[in-house]
């Protein structure tokens, strides 16, 4: 499958930089799982596929490493990503899985309020997952945010 | 563009021991946040194996790294086949800075707060905890991190079975701070070793990591909204470490609290000073007190408080401390030696318990186990009284919060008062009454101190230019909310900055 991946994902990205045009779903989510196995990026978030077999690449996990020098710090926050069938036109959903005390995550399940990053409440189709983990990331960074007591590490939402 | 190349036979450099556990081997790229490395690795080896590898090139301890791969944190017994780690692809490391689950600096920061418990049941025990949590805190990591929460505390320190062996037994946290608090309230030896141990007075030395302990306390935090003066309190370093350095010396604690004991009831006579201090206490020092106190089950004072407007303080109280006069004399220090002599027959009973948890105006500091004739003989208001009147610094630091100015103010429009006071304060005997010339002597200093006091407080931009100008040279160009604020801060940038930051979208 893998190698399926991998040429759908070199045609897509040509597709782009020529000419432009809304790239389908699916070659634009291939992009994205290249990415994320190549480690594009500054090293601080990662992201893939929650399950290989999964076709639809609508399921992903993303994984952030809290930022230096806040509280989030050295704790490894795993996320799951949901790209709906109308993606990248639309944003995708985000929650936390790893308990975390983040403004604009609800404390009870770890879902993420579209209205709180921006990137997601102004989401244009040429951002991507990345681009949303490295935003929560940031506002991990923010001063309203980064000295907030945290729950013990290791604990999961469990809804 | 992409390759899947599943054969790589050119690559046998250092693989020979990779080589041999079958497969071929595939070049990964191993990213931290600061640096990266190719590293060679079978491709059916196991995520052990590959952390072995990494361990060596990145000089950690495998234990320490975390691997992580498109967004999936890779577990030891997995394969990298598993997760499709193939040639040429990255992955991406942690390396933890402490072997525990909890991360490197919320593990120090929050080695404190159980570093009093910890460091007395360790004591006895191993002596692994505190040179290590000592060396933590000595960096001063506390102010970027908060308190962590009880699970995270025990797991840092790693030993979790010495603790529960210590005879502790509860597995919960919080049930041992209590345990451990309430042993401390019966046994004031136990106490005063906790004082005499390194830990516990280097823990102590740091004010920011006793402003974190503080604060953490959702009473002191409710406490604190309510009177912002407290916060500010808190946030002013210098006294917070004469306040803990109080705390650290029982012996000078207990002379002190028996000198504030005599100051105390000398206010009392002056008239209007009763209510003006019962109020003060009602607001501040009962709900400090309830939150110190609160895990010991019951404040001792609550019966003592009586105070019939409850003591569920409104912020317009604030207003009604413009009448108090000026207890605090500043340079009492000579004076409380002389009377701290001979106050012997104070009916002060305080026993220094609990010095794990003073604040500000320390009267959390003080043991809880006394028992007064009235609110004015509780350890809260003596002590508050005699460290204010010993250490003339301290002194200047409450003066400069804004209620007090406001109450000396309004002393010295009433001087005829004031002067009226202290002969009838002599014949008038009060609960803890002591030999009448040091009161008349603490009445006479106290009127010495608020008119030296009035002056300074009457330009409050000549006071605060310093403080002006350092803020204007950092850019807070509005001379006017920059006075503002540090009128409301008393001259504290710090807390200025922070009310004008918070007036504006940042």
């Amino acid at each position: 499958m893998t190698a399926l991946v991998f040429s759908m994902s070199s045609l897509s990205l040509s597709t782009v930089v020529r000419t432009g045009v809304k790239v389908p779903r699916n070659f634009r989510l291939l992009e994205e799982l290249e990415e994320g196995q190549k480690g594009v990026g500054d090293g601080t978030v990662s992201w893939g596929l929650e399950d290989d077999e999964d076709m639809t690449l609508t399921r992903w996990r993303g994984m952030i490493i809290g930022p230096p020098r806040t509280i989030y710090e050295n704790r490894m926050y795993s996320l799951k990503v949901e790209c709906g069938p109308r993606y990248p036109e639309t944003p995708p959903f985000v929650r936390f899985v790893t308990k975390i005390n983040l403004n604009g995550v609800h404390n009870s399940n770890g879902v993420v309020d579209t209205r709180a990053v921006s990137a997601l409440a102004k989401w244009q189709n040429s951002y991507s997952i990345r681009v949303v983990l490295q935003e929560l990331r940031r506002l991990m960074m923010c001063k309203e945010n980064m000295k907030l007591p945290q729950p013990p590490e290791g604990q999961i939402y469990t809804n | 563009m992409a390759e899947n190349s599943g054969t790589d036979p050119a690559v046998n450099t250092n693989a020979d021991e990779n080589a041999a556990k079958g497969g071929t081997i595939i070049m990964v790229t191993v990213k931290t946040p600061k640096d990266k490395e190719e590293i060679a690795i079978s491709e059916d080896s196991s995520v052990a194996q590959f952390k072995e590898e990494i361990s060596k090139r990145f000089k950690a301890k495998q234990d320490q790294l975390v691997l992580i791969f498109a967004g999936k944190i890779l577990k030891d017994g997995d394969t990298l086949n598993q997760h499709g780690i193939k040639d040429g692809l990255t992955v991406h490391l942690v390396i933890k800075t402490s072997p525990k689950a909890s991360g490197g600096s919320t593990s120090q920061a929050s080695a404190p707060s159980p570093g009093v418990s910890s460091s007395n049941r360790s004591t006895a025990g191993a002596g692994n905890p505190p040179p290590a949590s000592t060396a933590n805190q000595s960096q001063g990591t506390g102010p970027s991190a908060a308190p962590a929460q009880p699970g995270n505390l025990l797991s840092g320190f790693g030993d979790l079975s010495n603790l529960a062996g210590l005879g502790m037994g509860s597995s919960n946290f919080m049930e041992l701070q209590q345990q451990m608090q309430r042993q401390l309230m019966s046994n004031p030896e136990m106490l005063s070793q906790i004082m005499e141990n390194p830990l516990v007075q280097n823990m102590m030395s740091n004010p920011d990591l006793m402003r974190q302990m503080i604060m953490a306390n959702p009473q002191m935090q409710q406490l604190m909204e309510r009177n912002p003066e407290i916060s500010h309190m808190l946030n002013n370093p210098e006294l917070m470490r004469q306040t803990m350095e109080l705390a650290r010396n029982p012996a000078m604690m207990q002379e002190m609290m028996r000198n504030q004991d005599r100051a105390l009831s000398n206010l009392e006579s002056i008239p209007g000073g009763y209510n003006a201090l019962r109020r003060m206490y009602t607001d501040i020092q009962e709900p400090m007190f309830s939150a110190a106190r609160e895990q010991f089950g019951n404040n001792p004072f609550s019966a003592l408080g009586g105070s019939p407007d409850g003591s569920g303080a409104q912020p317009s109280r604030t207003e009604n401390r413009e009448p108090l006069p000026n207890p605090w004399g500043p340079s009492e220090s000579s004076t409380t030696e002389n009377r701290g002599a001979g106050s012997t027959a104070t009916t002060t009973t305080t026993t220094s318990t609990s010095g794990s948890t003073p604040s500000v105006s320390n009267p959390l500091g003080v043991g809880s186990a006394t028992v007064g004739n009235g609110i004015f003989n509780s350890p809260g208001m003596q002590s508050l009284m005699q460290q204010i009147s010993e250490n003339p610094q301290l002194m200047q630091n409450m003066l400069s919060a804004p209620y007090m100015r406001s109450m000396m103010q309004s002393l010295a429009q009433n001087p005829e008062i004031a002067s009226q006071t202290p002969p009838a304060s002599a014949p008038t005997s009060t609960p803890a009454a002591g030999a009448n010339p040091s009161q008349q002597q603490l009445i006479q200093q106290m009127l010495q101190m608020f008119a030296g006091g009035s002056q300074s407080t009457q330009t409050p931009e000549v006071r605060f230019q310093q403080q002006l100008e350092q803020l204007s040279a950092m850019g807070f160009i509005n001379r006017e909310a920059n006075l503002q604020a540090l009128i409301a801060t008393g001259g504290d940038i710090n807390a200025a900055i922070e009310r004008l930051l918070g007036s504006q979208p940042s």
